[in-house]
């Protein structure tokens, strides 16, 4: 653990090359672990969204580091790798540990690691003996692969859910057997309450999580890519019915709420962001307009309603500057 | 015969999102290739089954007639298409060899119930396979497709047999 301790704050800073990438906006990841993302089937906007998540959470990096081997919460997925890399390797390549410590000195071995790394990567399917490194010596991790699995998608449970009648399916599972064929447990067929509400069975989840970590950060990162995915096609008919409703005097919570939700889901682009500054700046001038033109006495509300506004666009403004720096 | 093609159109493309992209596949193409997978490893008995040819939606599956059975000796093709959001609606199996018996109508329809009504998301092709087996050897004269066949096997088991055993040895080698 020591080795690793002292190689993960390395992974950010352990090539020469991060200065340059600097100015692409992305100086967070080495290029070693881009490629490694690149074969994982990580595009840009996944690596920026990687970078953003990186950013946001340097407490539970820490923490991370604490108890690594806890693989609870999203982790950073650069560390995670890393570990798994460090984990699988020992056995095939026995100059592992060694080359951890030398790394970012010598682009050659950098190559060499590329490769491991890539080995380790496509060779997947034998990593299911491998990933039992995790948890050491369990011979019937295939008996449990075969029990946790989602008899739905026929892949481990993600984020179970258990129906009253004590089958488990991944979450999403359950909720689109309820949607498509009724509210019925997808084994047995009893009748089961609304799927809408299902909720995750923790514990189970949780296990899952410790006995196949590799499994599930794959399908975390598949899952990241289809809401930046289903976010982008929201993002266009939302803009169509903001600029019509821009016409009209908008409440002001309609605002901040619409600020809200943006930062939760935190994937809007900065020209998105510009546009979006610039229309309710846009807003803020047509109401002052409006108000002087009409010589109407500004009642409390409406001032309440400037200010938010103000405050809106300020916020937002402060945040595409702190994005450019 | 030239009816059972026609349902094959509708598998797989959702979205407008084409199924043979690689990279991205929809859930039913994963669920299918995980059954895929499943089966080749490990197969039940006597049964085979596997894509037509590049559309994952289409498969082709082969049983061998259970020893014991009228239908003994022969192997019987089926079609199998699967809808585009398998698996929560259940795959169109179709018997493509001519078979004498009272759950199959001579257009290769199956009446059974867990194709239709008590299809549920966890059952597999495999499964669906086995069940198909169980049927040579059981047939369910109360939920017939060829009600002439039913009545036959429930009152002249014998001819029943020797018909259909004609018909294997005709239709099936």
């Amino acid at each position: 653990m020591a080795t690793e301790q002292s190689q993960t704050p390395q992974n950010h800073k352990s090539t020469p090359k991060p200065i340059e990438s600097e100015t692409n906006g992305e100086p967070i990841f080495s290029p070693r672990f881009r490629s490694v993302a690149a074969m994982a089937g990580w595009d840009e906007e996944a690596l920026l969204l990687a970078s953003l998540i990186v950013e946001d959470t340097p407490e539970r990096e820490s923490k991370q580091r604490k108890r690594p081997d806890l693989p609870f919460k999203t982790p950073p997925p650069s560390s995670r790798r890393k570990r798994r890399v460090k984990r699988a390797n020992p056995s095939p390549i026995p100059s592992v540990v060694l080359d951890l410590d030398e790394e970012g000195t010598n682009s050659g071995q950098e190559k060499k690691r590329g490769e491991e790394e890539s080995c380790t990567i496509s060779t997947d399917a034998e990593a299911t003996a491998v990933s039992s490194s995790s948890v050491p010596a369990l011979p019937c991790i295939d008996r449990l692969r075969e029990e946790l699995s989602c008899a739905i998608c026929l892949e481990i449970c993600y984020e179970p859910s258990t129906t009253p009648c004590g089958h488990s399916f991944c979450k999403k599972c359950l909720k689109s057997a309820a949607d498509k064929c009724g509210k019925r447990c997808p084994k047995c067929r009893q009748l089961i309450g609304n799927g809408r509400s299902c909720t995750v069975n923790t514990v189970l989840w949780n296990t899952i999580q410790l006995l196949f970590p590799q499994e599930i950060e794959a399908r975390k990162a598949s899952a990241r890519d289809m809401k930046s995915c289903e976010a982008e096609e929201r993002e266009s008919p939302r803009d169509h019915s903001y600029n019509v409703r821009s016409r009209s005097v908008r409440p002001a919570m309609l605002i901040s709420r619409d600020v809200n939700t943006r930062r939760r889901r935190n994937l809007p682009s900065q020209d998105e962001d510009a546009a979006y500054a610039m229309r309710l700046q846009r807003e803020e001038f047509m109401d002052v307009f409006r108000g002087t033109q009409e010589q109407v006495g500004i009642s409390s509300v409406s001032l309440a309603r400037a200010n938010l506004r103000a405050m809106a666009s300020r916020a937002n403004s402060l945040r595409i500057r702190n994005r450019h720096l | 015969m030239s009816i059972s093609g026609g349902g094959g159109g509708g598998g797989g493309v959702g979205r407008g999102m084409s199924w043979c992209s690689t990279t991205s596949v929809s859930s039913s193409g994963k669920r299918i290739q995980k059954e895929m997978s499943e089966f080749g490893a490990d197969p039940p008995e006597d049964c085979s089954a596997g894509p037509k040819g590049d559309n994952l939606y289409q498969w082709i599956a082969a049983i061998i007639g259970p020893s014991g059975s009228p239908y003994e000796g022969g192997i019987f093709f089926l079609d199998i298409t699967f809808p585009s959001d398998y698996p929560f609606q259940p795959p169109k199996v179709m018997f493509k060899t001519r078979i004498y018996h009272c759950n199959v109508d001579l257009e290769g329809n199956i009446s059974l119930d867990i194709l239709k009504d008590s299809w549920r998301p966890t059952l597999t092709i495999s499964k669906v396979l086995v069940a198909i087996q169980s049927m040579f050897t059981e047939p369910d004269p109360y939920n017939p497709a060829v009600p002439n066949v039913a009545h036959s096997y429930l009152e002249d088991r014998a001819k029943h047999d020797e018909i259909a055993s004609e018909w294997t040895m005709r239709f099936a080698r």
